[in-house]
């Protein structure tokens, strides 16, 4: 799908309208980030793009699902999912095939 | 059979990852060509069936009559093969198939073409009209493959299946 991500790095992939709103279909971030602060650190880039995508997206980590915390969640460091050099994330708006 | 093969240097696919998953009566693919009834029927024939049901999904025209010029697939493409598999074993133990096979068309689909097609075949006739509606049906919820509509005005539209609503416009 994509070329391995820069050292420090991860690659995050932007599928349709998530691709429309970056003008990409991927970019490499700095690694590691925990979880929760994916959003807003896309929120910083392309500004608008929680309400208009990410609200209605899913997200994987390594082709598995993961549940986005509540930013509000009290962060256990033991269970805080955090996103790795070399990962592979994606964003999944709702799908549409058939 | 070459339409449903892996296509061994796909434009879409620098990584060279296969386009297609078997796992014991299961076939599922995704492709850049035309889809062949033939092959997929093949997929699932046995001696012990004595029904196989076909579905294919064609592109429509029009989307609330507005003209539609083309439509376009993209997918991610290792999770959709892996989503499509499961959906796949999921079906052939809840209806005892005897085999299932489904392929979806990548990239432009002219107007009128099949975008996917599902065959599944079973020792009777029930089993495989349900079966095959509920793997279309899962298929639609589930497989990351998206679909854009480019209108004959000029613009184009993210579908998102779950509402069936417009999605973004992107031109």
């Amino acid at each position: 799908m994509s070329t391995k991500p820069p050292k420090d790095h991860f690659n995050i992939l932007y599928f349709a309208s998530a691709g429309s709103y970056t003008s990409k279909n991927v970019e490499a971030l700095p690694a590691p980030l925990p979880l929760r602060k994916l959003f807003d650190t896309l929120e910083e880039r392309y500004k608008g793009i929680r309400a208009s995508v990410l609200d209605h997206s899913l997200v994987t980590i390594n082709l598995t699902y993961v549940d986005m915390p509540e930013d509000s969640a009290e962060v256990d460091e033991a269970e805080e999912v955090v996103i790795q050099e070399g990962d592979e994330v994606a964003i999944i708006p709702p799908v549409s095939s058939g | 059979m070459a339409t449903i093969d892996p296509d061994p240097t796909p434009a879409q696919d620098p990584s060279n990852e296969p386009f297609s998953l078997t796992d014991a009566g299961c076939f599922v693919a995704l492709t850049d060509f035309p889809l062949d009834y033939a092959s997929i029927t093949d997929r699932v024939r046995s001696p012990q069936a004595g029904a196989i049901v076909i579905f294919a999904g064609t592109t429509r025209d029009n989307f609330a009559n507005k003209p539609v010029k083309q439509l376009q697939y993209t997918a991610y493409h290792p999770l959709a093969l892996r989503t499509m598999l499961s959906i796949a074993r999921e079906l052939k133990t809840k209806h005892e198939l005897k085999g299932i096979a489904m392929i979806h068309r990548l990239g432009v689909v002219p107007v009128g073409e099949e975008s996917i097609l599902i065959a599944v075949s079973a020792p009777h006739r029930q089993a495989a009209w349900r079966a095959g509606e509920e793997a279309l049906e899962a298929c639609k919820d589930r497989v990351e493959v998206w679909k854009l509509e480019e209108f004959e005005e000029g613009e184009g539209v993210w579908r998102a299946n779950r509402d069936g609503k417009v999605g973004e416009r992107v031109g």
